[in-house]
């Protein structure tokens, strides 16, 4: 720890000397008896001072934590010396907050003291909680000892869940069993159509009654449930932060969502974060694929890059195929919105999640600010038309629930369908 | 309160109206930088109120040719707590929460060096009282100790000013 001289041993010193100084030339004998104490109480003070040399360690209640939740941060002190006055000031990354981050504690010599800290996650992301400056002051306060110590101690908020109840059904499904019914025809519950018996059918299958009235064996066709690829396909290049807010955190939430109630019904689901930093998770399914993937995406953010990326940086088998590609973008970058265009020219079944980032940008005051904003919505239109021309279906995800914006996908591709019918 | 207690004392005792007149200005001016060095959270002008605050007291003593003044001692006392309450309420602007009861025993604190300054001042007093001899001798001891207690804090000032 650093020592230093506080602003009252200056202050006293000084009137020491003048004290003494003006008693000598005035020849007052009272004033060097008014300016003894302060030269004493600085003796004593400088003489008494000893060395603190905290110990720090820092002790947090959980690893994990949901956005919105509190965890307790112990801080363990113990001291050589004894300590009038230790302040302790916790520094917090942005996106953690405490009631009161400062506390100020008498320690004795050798004595082990804990402190709490209640801290509270204001957004999700993985964070470094445990940085601590200290301020150390003797009896007197006349020296002060300042110190940091780095005792980090990683804490991961996981983005609060939001309830998405129906999920976008891909165009085709996998080989393996799942909860989506197939469009192809073979075992499984859902009911598809009759046709005429073949040799090898099984007896349960003869649909009697189609059979009765056609005086020959007919049978019961029906859809599997398959499971399906989805891979979530992240916009980092760019994010539009205002306040306690930002597109990116909204994208991570609605992404985590989507992944966990789609690998509720055993798909499996993949992650490809396009940026300025590629981060990409094969597809997988089950518990611990959910919790890979919200890692993953609690490692996101926006790393600035003026490089161009395409689709082509991404590896093939990231993107299997048939898998239904889930955008999750604020249309601002034009590298990512091509490399939409690209995965749907390479004949990827794609949706997009359009966070809206409007309600997050100020219009501006003056005119031509005014103007200039009027240009940027008529330009998102524009992007917008183009993409849906070329057959991907886009919601806009903004104040509102999720689920909405994706009955607008849903009810896009539906009618999308129908067209190329 | 204390600064103010002490500002008033000379004014009080003062014989000369023009004395009191510009003592009163100097009064004002040592709790005006008080006050300034409180609601700016200045540290520097603690000791500006407090030397005004002396001076006034040094200069009414001087000007009056009064003899020995047995208020001495709760004067330097009056200093000591006034200086030592000042530098508190500049720590706690903070506003850093503490330990319960902290307070209480950082004011029994104040209280304790306040009385020891009466103490050793009254000491200090009473010992110029019995030894009242005067000078060239007395003075360069006089001057001598004063030299050497200067030292001395400047010393452990410059002690307390290396990394530890």
């Amino acid at each position: 720890m650093t020592r230093r001289g506080s602003p009252r041993l200056a202050g006293y010193a000084v009137v020491a000397a003048v004290g003494l100084l003006a008693a000598l030339a005035l020849r007052r004998p009272e004033l060097a008896a008014a300016a003894a104490p302060f030269a004493l109480v600085l003796a004593l003070g400088t003489r008494l001072a000893r060395d603190p040399r905290v110990a720090v360690e820092v002790e947090l209640g959980a690893e994990r934590v949901l956005e919105g939740d509190e965890v307790e941060a112990l801080l363990r002190l113990r001291s050589a010396a004894p300590v009038d006055r230790l302040e302790l000031l916790l520094e917090l990354p942005l996106g953690i907050a405490a009631d009161g981050d400062a506390r100020a504690v008498r320690l004795a010599a050798g004595e082990p003291r804990e402190v709490p800290f209640a801290l509270r996650c204001t957004r999700w992301g993985v964070f470094d909680v445990g940085a601590v400056s200290l301020r150390a002051r003797d009896r007197f306060r006349l020296v002060v000892w300042d110190g940091h110590v780095e005792a980090a101690r990683r804490l991961k908020a996981y983005p609060t869940p939001i309830t998405v109840r129906r999920i976008l059904a891909p165009l085709e499904t996998q080989a393996f069993t799942g909860s989506e019914v197939a469009r192809v025809k073979g075992d499984g519950i859902e009911y598809a159509d009759i046709r005429d018996f073949r040799p090898g059918d099984r007896v349960r299958s003869i649909n009697w009654r189609a059979t009765a009235r056609r005086h020959a064996l007919v049978v019961n066709e029906r859809h599997p449930e398959r499971n399906t690829d989805v891979v979530l396909f992240l916009d980092s290049f760019a994010d539009v932060r205002r306040e306690d807010t930002s597109v990116l955190e909204q994208a991570v939430r609605a992404a985590a969502a989507i992944a966990t109630r789609y690998l509720a019904r055993r798909d499996r689901v993949g992650l490809v974060s396009f940026g300025g930093v590629l981060r990409w998770l094969q597809p997988g399914m089950g518990a611990t694929q959910r919790y890979r993937l919200i890692e993953t995406m609690l490692e996101t953010g926006v790393e600035p890059t003026y490089t161009w990326r395409d689709v082509n940086v991404i590896p093939a088998r990231i993107l299997p195929p048939k898998a239904l590609v889930v955008g999750l973008t604020p249309l601002v970058d034009l590298r990512y919105v091509h490399a939409l265009e690209d995965l749907r020219a390479r004949g990827f079944d794609l949706a997009v999640v359009e966070v809206d980032p409007v309600p997050l940008v100020e219009p501006g005051r003056r005119p031509l600010e005014a103007l200039a904003y009027r240009v940027w919505l008529l330009e998102r239109e524009v992007l917008r038309s183009r993409l849906q021309a070329l057959g991907i279906a886009l919601g806009r995800w903004g104040d509102g629930e999720l689920e909405a914006t994706l009955e607008e996908v849903r009810t896009y591709r539906r009618y999308a369908k129908l067209a190329r019918a | 309160m204390c600064l103010g207690g002490l500002v008033v004392l000379p004014l009080v005792r003062a014989d000369d109206s023009d004395v009191r007149a510009v003592g009163a200005r100097v009064a004002a001016l040592a709790l005006l930088a008080l006050l300034a060095a409180l609601v700016l959270g200045w540290s520097p002008l603690v000791p500006v109120a407090l030397l005004l605050a002396g001076g006034l007291y040094g200069a009414q003593l001087a000007i009056d040719d009064a003899p020995l003044d047995a208020a001495a001692p709760v004067v330097a006392a009056a200093l000591l707590v006034a200086a030592e309450l000042a530098y508190w309420s500049l720590e706690e602007r903070e506003r850093i929460p503490g330990d319960p009861g902290s307070s209480l025993g950082r004011a029994a604190l104040v209280a304790g060096i306040g009385a020891a300054a009466l103490v050793v001042s009254a000491l200090l007093l009473a010992l110029v009282d019995v030894v009242s001899a005067r000078g060239l001798a007395f003075d360069l001891v006089g001057a001598a100790a004063a030299a050497a207690a200067l030292a001395a804090v400047v010393l452990a000032a410059r002690s307390v000013g290396r990394s530890g």
